[in-house]
């Protein structure tokens, strides 16, 4: 049985002593002591000796002297962030046999203060964020076998601690983010066979040597985002358990060929802003967990990325490209999509969406488009959003949109259209037809029963839509009769462009704009 | 009104407050701090802290210091995707919180963790 556990008040439940403390702390039954914030100098005395949980933090702690908490053996947390310290005595955390968590952020250390973390053989998360330090000697983590959690995020670092980090086996996280590393060397992590996670974003990160991260069989996130990386980072192939990688805002121009075929564990990849030219085909394949992808700007790309076995993806774009068509077997691997977002690419044909069934939002918007054909979107019950303006569109097949039932906003504007079907879109909320300069006739709202908003090439089309003044042609009345029920219903109609007005009538004279 | 923080007003007691104000607490922090927004009631009150409250992870950037929620499993985090200790029910591995361990380990209550 364990006899210290029943004289430690509230951890075994048992035992009720009225909680020993200091008069700048103040403490719980628990054996917690709270003398953060109050403008000490030096570390309180007069706290229990079951204290496990201390925190200074926020104080104007400079020093810590040694044997300065020889009191307290059984301290688990020790929070001295936040003070202005620069100078821990080698003795000074000498008897805390039992500690896990140690927090320095925010101090003024200059470097680790390895001597005095010699004997911490129970520590787990160590804390040195936000200092100083620009060395970390070498024997810095000798003692610290237990360590999962290290914090070295900004600082002043301008190598990779290598060797004090040859023998943290049980490393489990680190982070030397916002730091000025500018270079690592292979094997540079070589022994961190237990680490999962790895921050390098906002260093000067140039160069990685291929073999850099040799060694990390278990790392799962890589966050190499904010640097000033200018070729692709080839020595993720040995991650084999790779699944968060980052590396966006650098200034890489191009993704090799199977760049990610040695990471089948990817489920994100982050790679925007890099003045990415040339992407390779192949280098998304085989990625089952892959969500979303997202690929803009690489202007030298001509082929679409081959997606075979990147079954889970929910969101693809790729825009701005020079490719010019889409793989007729797009829907038979991407049955998952959500969105799709081909914009600004230079598609001229589309295939068949039909196998993409979860589709809800489409941008095929600035492309050579020219006919929609009746199975393009045949079966997408439950897409919503659909913007195909700014292509060259003449035909779309009369029952192209039959199946959209859920379709609440299509942009057909900017195309070379005359006319549209409007059978099958009864959730149509929002439709632009601005910018198509054959389409003069006149449209109606017969299957457009929930139309809130239409944007038309000419303002006399706005009246089958808009209440109009009186001097509107017989002819238009005539329409206005025949869809009686039509009437009251079309008033709902919030908004019309262009509205029609003095200077853009009604009447349709003889379709010529010199006379009207 | 914001008030810079060389004279604390009862809004803002806090030493990492750069800008404050009597209703909403910190508006910005000192460098190198991390801002949490608290919410009491309908108020939200900026907080400036050398390190995130319990169930949030901090995230440094040159502009600003987050904290951002950890995953509902975790008492505490390292980052989104891994966890340091994990709710009660749930057991520790390698940065997962689980209700089960792998093969070979078992499950320590006391700790949350397999060991």
């Amino acid at each position: 049985i364990c006899l210290w556990c029943f004289l430690r008040p509230g951890a075994a439940g048992q035992g009720q002593s009225t909680a020993v403390c200091s008069p700048s702390c103040s403490c719980d039954e628990d054996g917690g002591a709270d003398c953060s914030g109050k403008g000490l100098t030096i570390v309180p005395t007069g706290l229990s000796a079951f204290t496990y949980y201390l925190d200074l933090s926020m104080n104007n702690i400079t020093e810590l002297p040694a044997y300065v908490f020889k009191n307290l053996p059984y301290l688990e947390e020790l929070r001295l962030a936040g003070n202005d310290l620069s100078f821990i005595h080698p003795e000074a955390l000498s008897g805390l046999h039992q500690l896990k968590v140690l927090m320095l952020q925010n101090n003024q250390l200059r470097t680790v203060p390895s001597a005095a973390l010699k004997n911490l053989h129970s520590l787990q998360s160590l804390r040195l964020d936000a200092n100083h330090i620009t060395t970390v000697p070498d024997d810095s983590f000798e003692g610290l076998q237990q360590l999962r959690h290290l914090w070295l995020d900004d600082n002043n670092l301008t190598v990779v601690p290598i060797s004090s980090l040859r023998h943290q086996a049980n490393l489990q996280a680190l982070t030397l983010a916002l730091n000025r590393i500018s270079y690592i060397p292979d094997n540079a992590f070589a022994n961190l066979t237990s680490l999962v996670v790895l921050h390098l974003h906002n260093n000067r990160i140039k160069v990685i040597e291929d073999n850099c991260f040799t060694g990390l069989l278990n790392l799962e996130t890589l966050d190499l985002n904010f640097n000033n990386l200018m070729v692709f980072p080839k020595a993720i192939e040995t991650l084999p358990k790779l699944k968060e990688l980052g590396f966006h805002s650098n200034d890489i121009a191009s993704i090799p060929e199977g760049a990610f075929h040695n990471n089948p564990l990817l489920r994100s990849i982050h790679l925007y802003d890099n003045p990415l030219a040339f992407v390779g085909a192949s280098a998304f394949q085989n990625l089952s967990d892959l969500h979303s992808l997202m690929l803009r700007g690489a202007s030298m790309m001509q082929d679409f990325p081959i997606l075979t076995w990147t079954n889970n993806l929910e969101s693809l774009t790729l825009s701005g490209t020079k490719v010019s068509s889409i793989p007729a077997d797009l829907c038979e691997d991407l049955k998952l999509l959500r969105t799709l977002d081909l914009s600004y690419n230079e598609i001229a044909g589309l295939p068949s969406l039909q196998g993409c069934v979860q589709l809800q939002e489409i941008s095929f918007q600035h492309n050579h488009i020219q006919q929609i054909k009746r199975d393009t979107f045949q079966g997408l019950s439950t897409l919503r959003l659909l913007d195909l303006s700014r292509n060259e569109i003449q035909v779309i097949h009369r029952d192209a949109f039959l199946t959209l039932t859920a379709l609440t906003n299509l942009d057909l504007s900017m195309n070379s259209l005359t006319v549209i079907p409007t059978i099958g879109l009864s959730s149509l909320s929002q439709l632009k037809l601005s910018g198509n300069p054959q389409m003069k006739n006149v449209l109606t709202a017969k299957n457009l029963p929930k139309l809130r908003s239409i944007s038309v090439p000419y303002a006399y089309q706005c009246c089958a839509f808009v209440a109009c003044d009186s001097t509107s042609s017989s002819e238009d009345n005539d329409v206005k009769k025949s869809t009686g029920e039509d009437v009251e219903r079309i008033s709902m109609i919030m908004h019309c462009s262009p509205s029609p007005g003095a200077f853009k009538p009604c009447e349709h004279l003889l379709g010529n704009w010199m006379i009207r | 009104q914001h008030k810079q923080i060389s004279g604390v007003s009862s809004g803002c007691q806090q030493g990492g407050c750069l800008t404050c104000s009597d209703y909403n607490g910190c508006l910005s922090c000192k460098p190198r701090f991390f801002m949490h927004l608290e919410r009491i009631g309908m108020k939200q009150i900026g907080v400036c802290m050398t390190s995130c409250p319990p169930g949030f992870y901090g995230t440094r950037s040159p502009e600003r210091n987050t904290c951002t929620k950890c995953r509902l499993e975790c008492d505490s985090c390292f980052n989104k995707n891994f966890c340091t200790r994990c709710r009660a029910g749930f057991y520790l591995h390698l940065g997962k919180c689980q209700e089960n361990c792998p093969e070979g380990l078992v499950r320590s209550d006391t700790q949350r963790e397999c060991v």
